[in-house]
């Protein structure tokens, strides 16, 4: 190990991670004042929050000195399960949207006169 | 012979006498934990976006309930906290035992200056009418939704809180090791993870 890596402070990257969390915060609140389409803003606001999960997973957490099937385990763990629970669940609500806002049916049957 | 050698590394990995996952055993624990609670909150937030997208009537826009600028400031302290946290768990690795006590205390601070701000905001919107079924916004399900999101994570801030008073008073008295100070991190940091989920998808978008 360099003398450099000895003498640097082990709170080093949690403040400089801090900071960077903070920056990325204040750029999501000021997103909004730029009345961007909502389909840009969604995205944008997805993708900063990823990277703030990611910051925080692997710099406070550590996740990115663990052993790589560490890492695996707990991207595979709760990514890929939240990605295909919500591409399962997001059709059903479109498709329960649509039912609700259909016109109610016609009544079938002999309408007595 | 390949079906030799791969049975050799997959003995050697997973045959027993050393962990797979190249941590301690305390440590794939609290993580295998993390993920299974990490799921319960995927669910309530995928249950949220089904509610908001199934809803026949508008969400409201979240500046018109919510006061932003006093959200950014809970996400600010926790933000700090979990740095804090980080700093207890570098220093109880320095072996420095009153600078670890010090980082836990500020991060128990911290977290019951949340927990504060989130009991503040609960009892402003009930105020204004806000109940479990219903609210005088929109969709019945918005105030639900609220409720149940930060009222899952503000329990598991304070478990976070108790367990960290609990490692403080222990790393203070020279009891409990660097890895239980790294665990208690863990924890901590899994409940701001939540928080950066539920600030963005709840009250910024």
């Amino acid at each position: 190990m360099s003398e450099g890596a000895a003498h640097r402070s082990p709170y080093r990257i949690y403040w400089i991670t801090w900071v960077i969390l903070l920056v990325i915060t204040v750029a999501m609140l000021g997103a909004e004042e730029l009345h961007m389409p909502r389909l840009f803003l969604v995205l944008f606001l997805v993708a900063f929050m990823m990277v703030k999960a990611t910051m925080i997973g692997g710099n406070f957490m550590h996740l990115r000195y663990e052993h790589r099937r560490m890492a695996f385990m707990v991207a595979s763990g709760i990514l890929l399960t939240s990605l295909i629970l919500f591409f399962f669940i997001s059709p059903e609500s479109w498709h329960v949207r649509s039912l609700t806002s259909a016109p109610a049916p016609e009544p079938v049957g002999h309408v007595v006169e | 012979m390949h079906d030799g050698t791969h049975a050799t590394a997959m003995d050697a990995h997973w045959g027993g006498g050393v962990s797979p996952f190249g941590a301690p055993w305390q440590k794939t624990m609290m993580w295998i934990f993390i993920i299974t609670d990490g799921l319960l909150f995927s669910g309530l937030l995928c249950g949220y976006g089904f509610l908001r997208q199934a809803s026949q009537l508008s969400w409201p826009k979240p500046g018109e309930v919510f006061s932003i600028p006093f959200i950014a400031l809970m996400t600010f302290i926790l933000i700090t906290s979990s740095a804090t946290m980080g700093s207890a768990v570098g220093a109880a690795k320095m072996d420095d035992r009153k600078a670890a006590t010090r980082f836990l205390f500020l991060t128990i601070l911290g977290g019951a200056a949340f927990l504060g701000c989130q009991a503040y905001e609960w009892t402003h919107l009930i105020h204004e009418g806000a109940r479990l079924t219903s609210n005088p916004w929109s969709s019945p399900q918005f105030s639900a939704c609220f409720f149940v999101l930060t009222g899952f994570h503000g329990s598991h801030v304070l478990s976070g809180l108790v367990i960290l008073l609990i490692t403080a008073i222990r790393t203070a008295m020279g009891k409990t090791p660097a890895q239980g100070v790294e665990m208690a991190g863990l924890y901590w940091h899994f409940a701001d993870l939540v928080w950066v989920f539920i600030f963005t998808l709840f009250y910024l978008l």
